[in-house]
């Protein structure tokens, strides 16, 4: 018995369709997949983490001429990996979940 | 630039205080001196906020916080007193006082201290905002 394709679904007014990445309608590789979305926020990461150690280092010598720089920056820092995190976690959730799915 | 923009915005107010607190601590510690009557008085400092504006932010109206801009000077003629017993007197028995009043300088450092505080209390604010939006959904 053929089993026939799932047609596109019509009648429901108001209905938009999703938008497309741009690089999937041009075709070939998606550019901006997961990974280099990751790691390109892993970088931005590393960039606020260093900035806060820097600021650390002058808190440490004494070069530190406002407290809350450093604490503002440790805060951004924080935050920003608490995001990366969450954004992994959420990431690695869905993964799990596909993986689960019954074929 | 920065996806937590309100940290730095609140940042800029810390910096803006710190350096008016830091004008008012140069006013009282020169609250007392005193200069000859044929030079210049101690001068008050003044320092002239500004806001910033900033192209990064949605929506583009809101700015990116405050700077002290300038430092402006008091009266250099400062208070003329009659102290003969002054080293600093001329013939006449007079010296030159800064032209400040202290209750009015310590209403300011009052006015600084509180609006630093109320930005640390935005920057508090923030963060936790920024967490709570963080874990939509989490554990």
């Amino acid at each position: 018995m053929a089993i026939p394709g799932i047609g596109q679904l019509v009648g429901a007014p108001g209905a938009v369709p999703l938008a497309r990445p741009k690089q999937l309608e041009a075709g070939g590789e998606p550019k901006g997949d997961f990974g280099n979305i990751v790691v390109n926020a892993l970088q931005g990461l590393e960039a606020v983490q260093d900035r806060a150690d820097g600021l650390a280092v002058k808190a440490a010598t004494g070069d530190l001429t406002d407290v809350h720089d450093y604490t503002i920056a440790a805060t951004e820092a924080a935050l920003a990996t608490e995001f990366t995190v969450a954004v992994r976690n959420r990431a690695v959730e869905a993964f799990n979940e596909v993986m689960r799915m019954q074929i | 630039m920065s996806i937590f923009p309100v940290l730095n915005t609140s940042g800029s107010g810390l910096r803006t205080f710190r350096i008016w607190m830091d004008a008012i601590a140069d006013n009282i510690a020169n609250i007392n001196t005193v200069r000859p009557f044929d030079e210049e008085a101690f001068q008050a400092r003044f320092i002239v906020a500004q806001a910033v504006r900033s192209d990064h932010q949605n929506p583009p109206g809101v700015g990116g916080g405050s700077r002290a801009a300038a430092v402006l000077f008091g009266d250099p003629q400062g208070r003329v007193r009659y102290e003969p017993g002054h080293p600093y007197a001329n013939e006449q028995g007079l010296v030159r006082y800064p032209d400040m009043d202290l209750g009015d300088q310590m209403t300011q450092l009052l006015m600084a201290q509180r609006a630093y505080q109320l930005n640390l209390a935005v920057i508090d604010r923030a963060r936790d905002s920024y967490l709570q939006a963080i874990q939509i959904n989490g554990r």
